[in-house]
This record gives structure tokens, sequence and C-alpha cells, in this order.
């Protein structure tokens, strides 16, 4: 992880009882948890159970932990636990496919997870540093089905026939953005290409 | 980085993934994450839900049709079941193995209600509070057992 100082300043933190550390860590750590329960195909009630147990798990589980760094692996293993056990124990759900599948250990499933949340969380903090501009003129393109050019043109008073190249200098920007130049730092990040 | 955020369709795309997987997490989801912190002092074994008449068309009927029973519950941990019969008036519970000990109701706000668990290990609880709860049940011998959120 390449965020392990804040992590572990949030962790440290929230065992001290700061209450806005802890929201921190919930809000940042969420989407992993939810991820995981809808890859296990959950009900929204089974997620908020299985959101509850986790969340306690974690409160009981904060003074024991030795590294902070290792939480998101924590979390995305106890989450995939806590989602079997309500799987098991009420048979409610279909079980998935990788539930039987012998041979996909559970570690592996729980830290592709945590990877695919890294990475999302990089874009999005990325996406944050952006200026203003460039994050209206992507959030344009990126709608389903994309802006067309000409809205595009009205709303942030370009020419048209600028909007290509401006679309590429901020996705340059986005990939030069610290959170991302971090990650080009590093080299290649082949744990990714799974 | 990867290598595909090279090219400007699959950043764009990567990136469209990222802000919606964001935006698919309920608030209310959140929310109820940031609250779990009001229980870092309750060192519990958690009893997860395994039974709810509610979800059972069955059960329900059955209960609507013999008796006050509004709805029936089943927690159970690793050592512990606490089986549990919503009344009007009370809830009814049972813990099992049966030990002496004490049960109280909380909320996000705190005690809602208490009673004691006699030798049997039956206890009645009431008034039954009107915002969601859950129970914590602490035994003689030093357990306490935390039920999952019951909403009335």
């Amino acid at each position: 992880m390449r965020d392990d100082s804040t992590v572990v300043d949030l962790v440290t933190r929230a065992r001290g009882g700061e209450k806005n550390a802890w929201d921190e860590l919930v809000e940042r750590y969420a989407p992993l948890v939810y991820s995981v329960c809808r890859r296990c195909r959950l009900a929204q009630p089974d997620i908020d159970d299985v959101g509850q147990s986790v969340w306690l798990r974690l409160v009981e589980h904060l003074p024991g932990l030795r590294e902070p760094a290792a939480l998101p692996g924590w979390i995305a293993t106890t989450t995939q636990r806590e989602c079997f056990r309500l799987i098991r124990a009420t048979s409610r759900v279909e079980p998935v496919d990788f539930v039987q599948a012998p041979d996909v250990p559970e570690q592996a499933i729980a830290e592709e997870e945590v990877l695919r949340h890294e990475r999302k969380t990089i874009l999005r903090t990325a996406f944050a540093e952006l200026s203003r501009r460039c994050q209206v003129l992507l959030g344009l393109l990126m709608q389903d089905p994309p802006a067309p050019y000409d809205e595009i043109s009205r709303r942030l008073q370009v020419p048209i026939g600028s909007i290509g190249p401006n679309r590429a200098r901020c996705l340059t920007r986005l990939r030069q953005t610290p959170a991302l130049a971090r990650l080009a730092a590093d080299g290649p990040d082949d744990r990714t290409r799974g | 980085m990867d290598p595909d955020w090279h090219d400007d369709e699959k950043l764009i795309e990567a990136l469209r993934d990222a802000l919606a997987s964001a935006d698919e997490v309920p608030s209310a989801f959140v929310e109820a994450g940031k609250a779990a912190f009001a229980w870092r002092t309750i060192d519990a074994e958690l009893a997860a839900l395994t039974y709810d008449s509610a979800q059972d068309p069955l059960d329900a009927l059955a209960i609507r049709s013999e008796s006050a029973i509004l709805r029936s519950l089943t927690f159970a941990s690793d050592g512990w079941t606490v089986e549990l019969e919503l009344t009007p008036n009370a809830v009814l519970g049972q813990l099992d193995p049966p030990e002496v000990g004490l049960v109280t109701a909380r909320g996000d706000g705190g005690k809602l209600a208490e009673a004691e668990i006699d030798e049997l290990g039956f206890f009645v609880l009431g008034p039954p509070p009107n915002n969601p709860y859950r129970l914590v049940c602490t035994t003689q011998s030093g357990t306490t057992i935390l039920t999952g959120w019951i909403t009335p």
C-alpha cells in the first residue's frame, strides 16, 4: 500500500478514541467491504448485516492490530468470511461459483479485491487533484452515453474543435498527479496485472 | 502504473469505474459503520442472525394465527444461542446454554432496557424498545454476547 502512513495514523488515532479518525477509516474502506459483499451476491439487508459484523470486529480488533498497513487485507478477508458464514447460516443466497471452487484460496480473492480497491482509491484521489475544469470535462465525457460535444462546448464555453485536445491534456494531467505519479515512480505495477 | 492507463480510452474507463463504485455504496451503509465506534468499549462475542420468522412465510403465518408472538428470531455465535420472541409487551428470550446474567437492550444512543436472565437462561425484557437495538447478554461467568440489530 502506498498510503501506509495515512492508514497507520488513522488506526493510531482511532485506537486513542478519536471518532473522526474512525469515520475516515470507515469512509475509506466501506467501498471495499461493499464490493466483497457484492461479489458474494448478497442482497442489501445481508450486506448491512455483514457490514455491521465487520465494523464491530474491527472496533474490537483495533487495539491488537500489530500491522496497521495490513488493514485492507484484514478487512477484505474478514468481510469474505462473514459473507460465507451468512450464506451458510441462512442458505437464502445461492452460493457463488468461487465458494464451491476449492482451488481458489480465500486469501487470493481477498487480495484481488484489495488491489482493485487500491487502484480505484488512487484514481479517485488523482481525479480530486485535477482542476475543476478538467473534472467537469471528464465528468461530461464519462456520462453514459457521453455528453455530446456541442453541449460540452456550451457548458465549458470552448470551441468544439478544442474538446479533443483538452480531453487529452486533462488525461495527461491525471497521469501526472502526485497520486498517479507515485505509482509511476514505483515502476510498472505488476501486482495488478493478475 | 497500470500500463493500460497510458491508453486514453482505458484510463477514462478505469476512472468511470472508480467513481461509480464509490457512488454505489449507500450512505446508510457508511453511517452504520461509523456508528459502530460506539460499541468499541464492549468486548463481546457476536451472535449473528440465523433465523427470522419474518423471512419465513409459512412460519409467519403460523405465528400470526396462534399467538401474540409477532416475530421470532434466533442469534448464534460459536458457543451460544439466543432465541427471541417479540410480543407487543415484551421481548422473551432464552439463552442457551442457560446461565444467570444480565441482558441489556442498547441502541446507538445507549441503554434502552435491562432485565435479569434467570438460572434457566430465560429473560423477559419489557416494554420492547421502539428504536432499533441489540441485546448484550452478560453471564455470571463473564461472557458477553452481542446480538445483531433488531428493528421493531
